[in-house]
């Protein structure tokens, strides 16, 4: 190699990594050490004032897993997520196939519908307490007037649908957004030849749109699952958790634990559970993305 | 074309899908409608739902703004929430689309996909897990209630959502151009910041919007991580929530302060916006 190229390669050695290093270096800070930092408080005895006065081993895990509030916490984040998502991903991916096919006006539904993806969940389950009310709530009225009454707001059960209805509001449009992308990626040729075989645009939808966007659809299925897990925001805005504990998601219960009662032991064991439990989730979807990303 | 599967559609599923589509669109924008009507009604005229013509049913009036805009926490809330979103989307800028460059062009010795899913798997972390150690690490280093605080912990998420998907931008910058511009005698830095910047300018401004959005929604660590000072509007919703209940109106007015400027900006950002929003797993 001649000199000139060396001094070129070891320039951009110094450029490439210059340019990589502060944003690994970043996350390594800030992501690595508190992970540690996590493990380490949940084997700790915290008390608060006096910070960590010894260490317990699991003591902070078996006494979560003996203690039905959490298993409770548990159950209703599974059953949020698990009626939410498949909610999501059936309505959205309607919705992207009616579009598809040639709705018309498709720029402006499509910008309507994107619209509640980014709208802040706190400020959509504020709102939804005045939806769900029993006094002037919208949702309450509209169903009274076909003399529907349901108690949305005053137990478990209720506000749970409630904030799975509007979850289903907010997150809809992303796996609307999703199956748009992947049905629109179809070549046209394909929907031409399989239209002249069909009797309707519903029977291409289910031989050909379906299971050509497929593995878009596993992506977002995925990301709507760990999304999902950590809902926080939206369900602790619209119930505050209650009445009593019966809507403390896992994330509402944690963090009462942590910054209410300042248990940073069990906040953290939880914390380092509820990482577990996600990551089998969390390895599907990067298996996905290993395939799709290049 | 895709009008052939409209025009070979019989008439009846031509009008399932308009009457489907109407739907969703109703259903879209019903609580945003509602919201509307709300800030503007009295509070006791809350309490009838069935009255949303303003002049007709109810008298309109616009004392919830002037209630929230003259409450000296909520205006200090929205400054905090304009502050560390801006502050955040900055410094991600600045930190990810070097690194995201970098990983585009050049190679490592682990393969730069692997760097790139190794920046995701922080992006997909469940935020819980690392509340306790942020708190601790926020109170030692005297930056809890700080925009400076909630600035760092939300460039920390959201550092590995550019640099995935820039990353993935940066590869469609055509490397002709680029070639191009060396020849010319351009310095690797100066072919980042006047070639690949300016045209990769689309995906950088809707990278912009999504962690600009991301941060001004976040509501976990805003309200465990600030009391007063630094609070940004999610803590401070949840925070009048708690403390003084839900008057219709009210809620209304803070809700659409709270959700009108990523909404805004998002209708700004069609394009690229499902590929952004899956860190890059769909092309479109």
């Amino acid at each position: 190699m001649e000199p000139a190229s060396r001094a070129e390669a070891r320039s951009e050695r110094a450029f490439k990594y210059g340019m990589l290093a502060p944003a690994v270096l970043w996350v390594i800070a800030f992501t690595f050490f508190p992970i540690i930092s996590a493990l380490h408080y949940s084997v700790a005895n915290y008390v608060l004032g006096q910070g960590i006065t010894g260490y317990v081993g699991l003591e902070n895990y078996t006494s979560l897993l003996r203690d039905a509030e959490f298993w409770h916490s548990l159950e209703i984040t599974l059953i949020y997520v698990g009626v939410s998502v498949p909610l999501e991903i059936c309505i959205g991916f309607l919705l992207a196939w009616i579009i598809t096919v040639g709705f018309p006006a498709k720029g402006f539904v499509r910008s309507v519908l994107t619209a509640p993806l980014f709208t802040m969940e706190v400020a959509i389950g504020y709102l939804g307490v005045t939806l769900f009310s029993s006094q002037g709530g919208l949702i309450s009225f509209l169903l009274g007037l076909v003399g529907i009454h349901i108690d949305w707001m005053s137990t478990g059960s209720g506000g749970l649908a409630a904030a799975i209805l509007l979850d289903v509001w907010q997150w809809t449009p992303f796996v609307f957004l999703m199956s748009l992308a992947a049905l629109g990626a179809i070549p046209n040729e394909i929907y031409e030849a399989s239209m002249l075989e069909a009797s309707s645009h519903w029977e291409v939808l289910w031989y050909v749109g379906l299971p050509l966007a497929w593995p878009v659809l596993t992506v977002a299925i995925l990301l709507r699952l760990i999304e999902g897990l950590k809902s926080f925001g939206l369900p602790f805005a619209l119930t505050s958790g209650g009445p009593g504990t019966s809507t403390q998601l896992f994330s509402i219960r944690d963090y009462l634990t942590t910054i209410q009662f300042f248990d940073f032991g069990h906040g953290s064991a939880m914390g380092v559970l509820y990482l577990v439990l996600a990551s089998v989730v969390i390895t599907f979807f990067f298996r996905q993305m290993r395939k799709r990303i290049d | 074309m895709d009008s052939l599967l409209w025009s070979h559609s019989s008439r009846r599923s031509k009008i399932a899908v308009c009457v489907i589509a109407v739907l969703a669109v109703i259903w879209v924008v019903t609580p945003f409608i509602w919201a509307v009507i709300n800030s503007v009604k009295s509070l006791p005229a809350t309490f009838s739902a069935g009255a949303i013509m303003p002049f007709v049913n109810f008298q309109p009036t616009l004392d919830s703004w002037r209630e929230v805009l003259g409450d000296p926490q909520c205006l200090n809330c929205l400054l905090s929430s304009f502050i560390v979103s801006a502050g955040t989307t900055l410094l991600v800028l600045v930190l990810g689309t070097p690194a995201a460059y970098s990983l585009a062009r050049f190679e490592f010795p682990v393969p730069s996909k692997e760097i790139a899913l190794w920046f995701l798997s922080q992006r997909v972390m469940p935020p819980v897990v690392v509340l306790v150690p942020f708190y601790i690490l926020l109170v030692d280093l005297r930056l809890i209630d700080t925009w400076i605080g909630l600035i760092l912990l939300y460039s920390t998420f959201n550092l590995a959502f550019c640099v995935v998907i820039m990353r993935d931008i940066f590869r469609d910058v055509s490397r002709e151009v680029e070639e191009a511009a060396r020849i010319e005698g351009a310095s690797l830095w100066q072919i980042f910041y006047m070639v690949a910047l300016p045209l990769s300018l689309d995906g950088l401004i809707v990278t912009a919007i999504i962690v600009f959005a991301f941060s001004w929604n976040e509501a976990l660590f805003a309200s465990a991580l600030t009391s007063q000072h630094a609070s940004t509007l999610p803590a401070f919703i949840l925070a009048s929530r708690s403390t003084r209940g839900v008057d219709f109106n009210v809620a209304a007015v803070n809700t659409i302060i709270a959700i009108a400027p990523p909404v805004i900006l998002s209708f700004f950002v069609q394009r690229y916006l499902a590929r952004g929003l899956s860190f890059g797993a769909v092309k479109g």
